[in-house]
């Protein structure tokens, strides 16, 4: 079975989140900052990545652009979820090397239709 | 609800519009007459019954009867079936015009969302085999207000974030204040769209190398769809194609139609399949 690493500092988004994302059949991981998932990939990458921004210690994007150098970091699919939905932060979220972006409040239908744009599922 | 607000309420549906709405989704009728009952205050759907009868206007009864057809749609629905008509179709309709010029129809288009989507694939992945051809997209829908909501065309937050990439989004839509999302000038020029009841008579929108009237005709009485399928299908250009739902089907609905060859989902005129597979 695939891997997502569920990374926010918000436990509800994450507890949502991860039921959502067991529904499409992944086993979940979770981090609640940039740090703690960096630690996770770095044990093992996930197949998929859900990532928030705004985050203590390590925010997404320094996690998502230090990701991308790591051996093996070109694997997960990163999909970024944040409030910040303006062109301007998603473009940048893009550029930095997510492959999708949803902008919160999402519901399960917009995860999965994100989750198919990339070819999770 | 009611027994007799609900028959007076499904028999408008029916009678305005085609749809057959069964008892056990009377909670349908609610939900999607909500916003008409919330405007006008009345308080119980039997209040807006009462009104119906007792004031005789069709304008609003029109209103109510659009108002109980579905508005279920989303940006490629069904993606590669829209990519099959831009890849497939229309590059044959093209071959067999003399004009340069291809026509392509939505009924029932609802807030033009599947006209959007098939603009945008003309614009993002236009086969070599099409360039230099002008196409012309109408969406039609029943209801004045998903009419208007098309051809504003902004879009809310969900609405943006199902069957479209991130990367089309923000490649041509511009987000508002408002937080709505607004399709690029580009896109809205491909479009145009306009109010049409498809139970009746089409004749005056022209006809058209491609229909799509996708999960229309699942949710309206049997009667009504061989209605619509027979009106819808007098529009086609000798040798075009209707495009209907996954799972939707006409036989048993009309004999002018024949499943197309080489499209799953597609329709052609009686008798015309052998030829459209040859061409093939």
């Amino acid at each position: 079975m695939k891997t997502c690493l569920i990374v926010d500092d918000s436990r509800v988004v994450r507890k949502v989140a991860a039921r959502i994302v067991r529904d499409l059949k992944f086993d979940v991981l979770e981090a609640g900052d940039g740090a703690d998932a960096m630690r996770q990939c770095r044990q093992k990458m996930p197949d998929a990545i859900l990532l928030d921004w705004n985050m203590p210690v390590m925010n997404g994007l320094d996690f998502l652009r230090a990701l991308r150098r790591e051996e093996g970091g070109k694997h997960p699919l990163v999909v970024f979820c944040s409030i910040e939905n303006d062109a301007e932060h998603i473009n940048e979220a893009l550029s930095s090397g997510a492959d999708e972006f949803i902008m919160k409040p999402f519901d399960a239908d917009i995860l999965e239709s994100k989750f198919a744009e990339v070819g999770l599922v | 609800m009611q027994e007799e607000v609900f028959n007076e309420l499904a028999e408008l549906a029916l009678k305005g519009s085609g749809q057959a709405i069964p008892k056990s989704k009377s909670y349908l009728i609610e939900a999607r007459l909500a916003a008409i009952a919330r405007r006008e205050g009345f308080g119980t759907m039997a209040d807006l019954v009462h009104c119906l009868k007792s004031r005789a206007n069709p304008v609003f009864a029109a209103e109510v009867a659009s108002a109980l057809v579905s508005k279920d749609t989303c940006f490629f629905r069904d993606r590669d079936a829209l990519k099959r008509v831009v890849d497939d179709v229309l590059p044959k309709r093209l071959k067999a015009s003399n004009t340069g010029r291809l026509k392509v129809w939505c009924a029932g288009g609802s807030t033009g969302q599947e006209a959007y989507s098939l603009a945008i694939l003309l614009e993002d992945e236009l086969p070599a085999s099409l360039r230099g051809a002008k196409i012309d997209i109408l969406s039609t829908d029943i209801c004045k207000v998903s009419t208007e909501t098309a051809r504003v065309a902004r879009y809310g937050h969900y609405e943006v974030q199902k069957g479209l990439s991130i990367h089309r989004l923000v490649k041509h839509f511009t987000r508002l204040e408002t937080g709505q999302w607004e399709a690029s000038e580009a896109l809205r020029s491909r479009v145009s769209f306009r109010q049409h009841n498809l139970l009746e008579r089409a004749d005056g929108l022209g006809n058209f190398d491609v229909i799509l009237c996708r999960n229309v005709l699942s949710g309206m009485a049997r009667a009504s769809r061989t209605k619509v399928i027979e009106s819808v299908s007098k529009q086609m250009m000798p040798g075009g194609m209707i495009l209907l739902g996954g799972g939707e089907s006409v036989i048993g609905l009309t004999d002018k139609l024949e499943p197309a060859r080489h499209f799953r989902g597609g329709w052609v005129a009686a008798g015309t399949a052998n030829a459209e597979a040859s061409a093939a």
